[in-house]
């Protein structure tokens, strides 16, 4: 790595703990989401550097995109001006507690990971990888080597969907009335290439970055956008009817792949033997076309009615 | 193939299939959970008895072996750990199944059956898993459907679920960093193989503070149990009793598993008087503040705070070289607590609901419907004082020996003195049930007498675990370490 790199990265780290900063201490609330924002898009750009395009891919969709959006519009329901300008910290708490108990755990992680070795696994995950299935070492994880974390990870989403429906019901009007009339004709517009892009992606993550979160990410943060740009939510709580179905989809797929190979006399979860490559991307499809919806699902803060929204919607 | 690697698979899964089919399909909720539960404790009962026939093992998960793939252990702890979930899951849906339809003016907790399911399961899978991350994954499955089940009566329980994930979560970052560290240093995350090469440096030792500190949250261990009372408090009985029961045990499980696992070179008696210290604290802090309390839910919340600080007493003991008894008397402490303070919050439930309000100077008087759960609660008080021959008496006879044996007579005043508290708060709660109480007007309600039922049952198991000591000890004789 060259000289420039080194400044370039030197730099990166002062802008994210300079966000961090801002958006945990800025008083005004707007300037605190507005810094965790570019606190994504820079952490996306990290992983770049630490040649990890698949978890920048997710960051800026989810931590940037998706939770943004979210934190904005939690931040247009504060009614007042003065609920957004609110002092975050108390001082006294802050510089008795808080401050010197990070400034410690910074201390000792700085100390520890100067130490760190830093072996990881990533020769074993080469080395196995002929009899993954696929030709991508993170989706060789994520998949199969690692396959019950994912499987928790997808029922994390959907328990997250459940709990947030739990709250009570989404909030209607969704959306502020849009001030411009070019953003609904760009959302139709995007669409269709969030939907190709969520697609190649999909595709790709049997042999390069890529996969079903990536994918799911993308796809979810497209209708989020659809969303604000004035479409009508279409997802339904209603028993009948699919939603219910494809949010469960991807926990559902992956649950009944494991307990698949125990019926024929494997362990949990073993694929069996040259069948991995098709099987894993049967639950990349439906992993992706879950994690979708359930992003889309949580943007809704709460759960959506149950008939649809024609009449009581805006 | 050994015999029982079925059992875990049907442990992992069922509960989330399960959720599944009670979230597409809510109005079969109830016989779904039920049917589920019944099966769960009847696997989680076959495979304790197929752990006491021979011995724990590993399974691999996906046909790969450790440091590349995940493992699930199964020893004398775990099974132990699932049986109590498994009893506490099927005695918290029955009383849920059982209690009269909220007031149309409530509200409606539509969502309480998959997030039921959802939290059985998370639990399962905790104790199932044999590597950091999953672990951690699973950690995370837990909180969120404890946030979730907490919510669902809305109003300031909805405060306290906020609160609670706001700790709770903070717990699991503290804990990933610590696992990311782990990583970092031995490239395995495997409990087993960290076991075997872990050495006592710096990277490990800030590693295991972060872990600890992350458990210790979680587990709601003095002083940082700041947000147990309310949300245990102001729950819906059921949700109470099974994140009383088995929610902080698990925390406290992780920290028992990683203490006498991969970071055993590391418990010298600093730390380990540090954690007893602590202990030691929370048993009369606890205990002191239970016995303050007026609402007979808070009551029961704090006495959590207090019981769980005996089983921090472990550390000390094992490190003053009383290894056997100290280990044994923990866990069965652990598991008769379970057992008794769900059966505590169930009972608690039947009576107030009975009474309609849960102050302490409201529940005398007549107590027509209400005799089986007040039964429940007195034979629930019995264990978790230690009167014998119930699993508490002997929990605390077991690390009472651990303490003589080993010389540590402060341990052992700590013991007596938090048995005196326990006695204390408890009887206070018994004696509202004979006081003259407030005059309600008009009939009381009618309640089915199933609710009261499932508290009753739990109550005389965690009485019964004392006769089962034999089988007890035999189980954990293996120790504390995990089967490679």
């Amino acid at each position: 790595m060259g000289t420039a790199g080194v400044i370039f990265d030197g730099l990166l780290a002062l802008a994210l703990v300079w966000l961090a900063w801002q958006a945990t201490r800025a008083a005004d609330l707007f300037h605190a989401v507005v810094s965790f924002i570019v606190f994504g898009l820079l952490m996306a750009l990290a992983w770049v550097r630490l040649e990890a395009p698949d978890i920048a891919l997710a960051e800026a969709a989810i931590g940037a995109g998706a939770t943004g959006a979210l934190l904005l519009s939690a931040l247009d329901r504060l009614v007042t001006r003065e609920g957004r300008r609110t002092v975050l910290y108390e001082p006294g708490a802050a510089w008795g507690f808080w401050i010197p108990a990070g400034a410690a755990l910074l201390g000792a992680l700085t100390l520890a990971a100067w130490k760190l070795p830093a072996p990881g696994l990533g020769d074993e995950v080469l080395a196995s990888l002929g009899a993954s299935g696929v030709d991508h070492p993170v989706t060789a994880v994520l998949l199969n080597f690692r396959a019950l974390d994912t499987l928790l990870e997808i029922g994390v989403l959907l328990l997250a969907a459940v709990t947030i429906w739990s709250l009570g019901r989404a909030p209607s009007p969704l959306v502020p009335v849009m001030p411009s009339p070019a953003l609904p004709a760009l959302g139709r517009l995007l669409f269709p290439v969030f939907v190709l892009v969520a697609a190649y992606l999909l595709w790709r993550g049997s042999h390069a970055p890529g996969g079903a979160f990536p994918a799911g990410a993308v796809l979810g943060a497209g209708a989020i956008l659809m969303l604000l740009a004035g479409a009508r939510p279409w997802i339904r709580s209603s028993e009948h009817g699919p939603w219910r179905w494809i949010l469960s989809l991807g926990l559902a797929m992956l649950l009944a792949a494991g307990i698949a190979g125990t019926v024929m006399g494997q362990a949990f979860f073993q694929y069996p033997p040259g069948t991995a490559g098709p099987l894993i991307l049967l639950l990349e499809v439906a992993a992706g076309l879950s994690i979708a919806l359930l992003l889309f699902a949580l943007y809704l803060r709460g759960e959506p009615c149950e008939h649809g929204y024609r009449g009581s919607g805006p | 193939m050994i015999p029982g690697t079925a059992g875990p698979v049907v442990l992992f899964s069922l509960p989330l299939a399960a959720a599944i089919v009670v979230f597409i399909r809510p109005r079969w909720s109830v016989p779904v959970t039920l049917g589920t539960g019944a099966v769960l404790l009847a696997v989680a009962l076959w495979l304790v008895g197929v752990v006491l026939q021979q011995g724990g093992w590993r399974q691999d998960i996906g046909g790969w072996t450790a440091p590349l793939g995940i493992g699930w252990n199964v020893d004398g702890l775990s099974a132990t750990m699932l049986l109590l979930n498994a009893a506490v899951g099927l005695a918290g849906a029955a009383f849920h199944a059982a209690r009269p339809a909220p007031p149309a003016t409530a509200r409606d907790p539509r969502f309480f059956w998959p997030l039921w399911l959802f939290l059985w399961g998370g639990l399962n899978a905790l104790f199932l898993a044999a590597d950091l991350f999953n672990v951690y994954v699973a950690l995370e499955f837990v909180s969120i459907a404890s946030v979730g089940l907490i919510g669902l009566v809305g109003g300031s329980a909805q405060a306290a679920a906020w609160r609670y994930l706001l700790a709770t979560l903070l717990g699991s970052t503290i804990y990933l960093l610590g696992v990311a560290l782990l990583y970092g240093r031995y490239a395995a995350l495997d409990l087993a193989l960290l076991a075997e090469g872990v050495e006592p440096d710096l990277v490990t030792a800030v590693a295991a503070a972060l872990m600890t500190l992350g458990l210790l949250l979680k587990a709601a261990i003095f002083p940082l149990h700041f947000w147990l009372p309310a949300a245990h408090g102001r729950a819906p009985p059921a949700v109470s009793a099974v994140l009383s029961a088995v929610v902080i045990a698990a925390g406290y499980y992780l920290l028992v598993r990683l203490w006498f696992g991969p970071f055993a070179p590391l418990l010298g008696t600093g730390v380990a008087t540090l954690l007893g210290l602590l202990g030691a604290a929370a048993v009369l802090w606890g205990g002191l503040l239970a016995l303050m309390q007026r609402h007979l839910k808070m009551l029961i919340a704090y006495s959590t705070v207090s019981q769980f600080g005996y089983g921090l007493l472990v550390f000390p003991l094992v490190a003053a070289g009383a290894a056997h008894p100290a280990w044994a008397g923990a866990v069965m402490l652990v598991l008769a607590h379970g057992l008794a303070k769900a059966a505590l919050f169930l009972a608690a439930g039947a009576i107030i609901l009975r009474h309609g309000i849960g102050r302490l100077e409201a529940l005398g008087g007549d107590q027509r419907g209400a005799v089986v759960a007040w039964v429940a609660f007195a034979v629930a008080s019995a264990s978790l004082v230690g009167l014998p021959p119930t699993g508490g008496f002997v929990g605390k006879w077991w690390l009472a020996q651990a303490a003589l044996a080993s010389g540590g007579y402060f341990w052992l005043a700590v013991l007596m003195l938090g048995t005196a508290f326990t006695a204390a708060y408890l009887w206070r709660a018994l004696q509202a049930a004979v006081e003259p109480g407030w005059e309600s007007g008009g009939e009381p309600p009618t309640l089915s007498p199933a609710l009261g039922l499932g508290a009753l049952l739990l109550a005389l198991s965690a009485a019964a675990l004392g006769l089962a000591a034999p089988l007890i000890a035999r189980l954990l004789d293996a120790g504390p370490g995990v089967s490679g």
